[in-house]
């Protein structure tokens, strides 16, 4: 399955605002995309609820997954948009 | 953290006009326990705009912009129950679980508040608290979660 692991790049985490970027992205992706951190269970990275529930902190590693026709193409949009500091652009 | 969730700042029986409304009264309760400067709120204001807080489970977690930070006086949260809901851009707010956060402790709390949200019976719970001690029972947990 199509894979890839990132660092969480905003400084502040994958919390509100960073999390709601990340997971509206992954709501338009053409394939179903998973999130997990560590051990935990791969959860819907569409889902705020479950990407806030993974308490990624700067510098966390993830691991997103795919499958399916665009997987590859999905992960790496998703995989660059969680390495950037999605806090930066805004004070 | 023990002091995170002051009684005080338990509102249940809340009425707002609208988003902005909710989100004054959310950081009023904030302002008036002391954990934030009255100026926090307008950063409040700015970071909806910037972003919506609605997470989910008719729940949204009102919260300063980084600009706001220095605006803390202490890390606080606040639980306001709209029971009438509130539009939020189009989704409906019945609870706001307002931040008041200096470093990134509120990851962990946001993480604690998700995992509670998660479950429907906990959601539903929380929705329809009407005594303080519910809210505190049901976020108990966040803070024993952020303190380990």
């Amino acid at each position: 399955m199509p894979t890839r692991t990132v660092t969480v790049g905003s400084a502040t985490g994958l919390h509100a605002r960073p999390a709601k970027i990340f997971v509206e992205a992954a709501a338009k992706a053409p394939v179903k995309v998973t999130i997990r951190s560590g051990d935990r269970k791969p959860v819907p990275a569409k889902s705020m609820l479950s990407v806030l529930a993974l308490g990624a902190k700067h510098g966390t590693e993830v691991i997103l997954e795919a499958e399916g026709e665009g997987a590859d193409e999905a992960l790496d949009s998703l995989a660059e948009l969680l390495a950037k500091d999605l806090d930066a652009d805004h004070g | 953290m023990s002091e995170l969730l002051d009684p005080r700042a338990i509102r249940l029986a809340e009425k707002a006009a609208d988003r902005d409304d909710a989100i004054r009264r959310c950081g009023q309760a904030l302002v008036d326990i002391g954990a934030t400067e009255p100026g926090y709120i307008d950063t409040m204001l700015a970071r909806e705009q910037s972003i919506s807080t609605y997470v989910g489970e008719g729940v949204a977690i009102p919260h300063g912009t980084l600009a706001g930070k220095d605006l803390v006086k202490r890390d606080a949260l606040a639980v306001l129950r709209f029971p009438e809901g509130v539009d939020w851009g189009g989704e409906t707010v019945t609870v706001c679980v307002a931040i008041a956060a200096q470093g990134d402790g509120h990851v962990d709390l946001l993480a604690a508040l998700a995992e509670i949200l998660l479950d429907e019976d906990q959601a539903r719970e929380l929705r329809e608290a009407t005594e303080p001690e519910t809210v505190i029972r049901l976020l108990g947990t966040i803070q024993e979660e952020t303190e380990s």
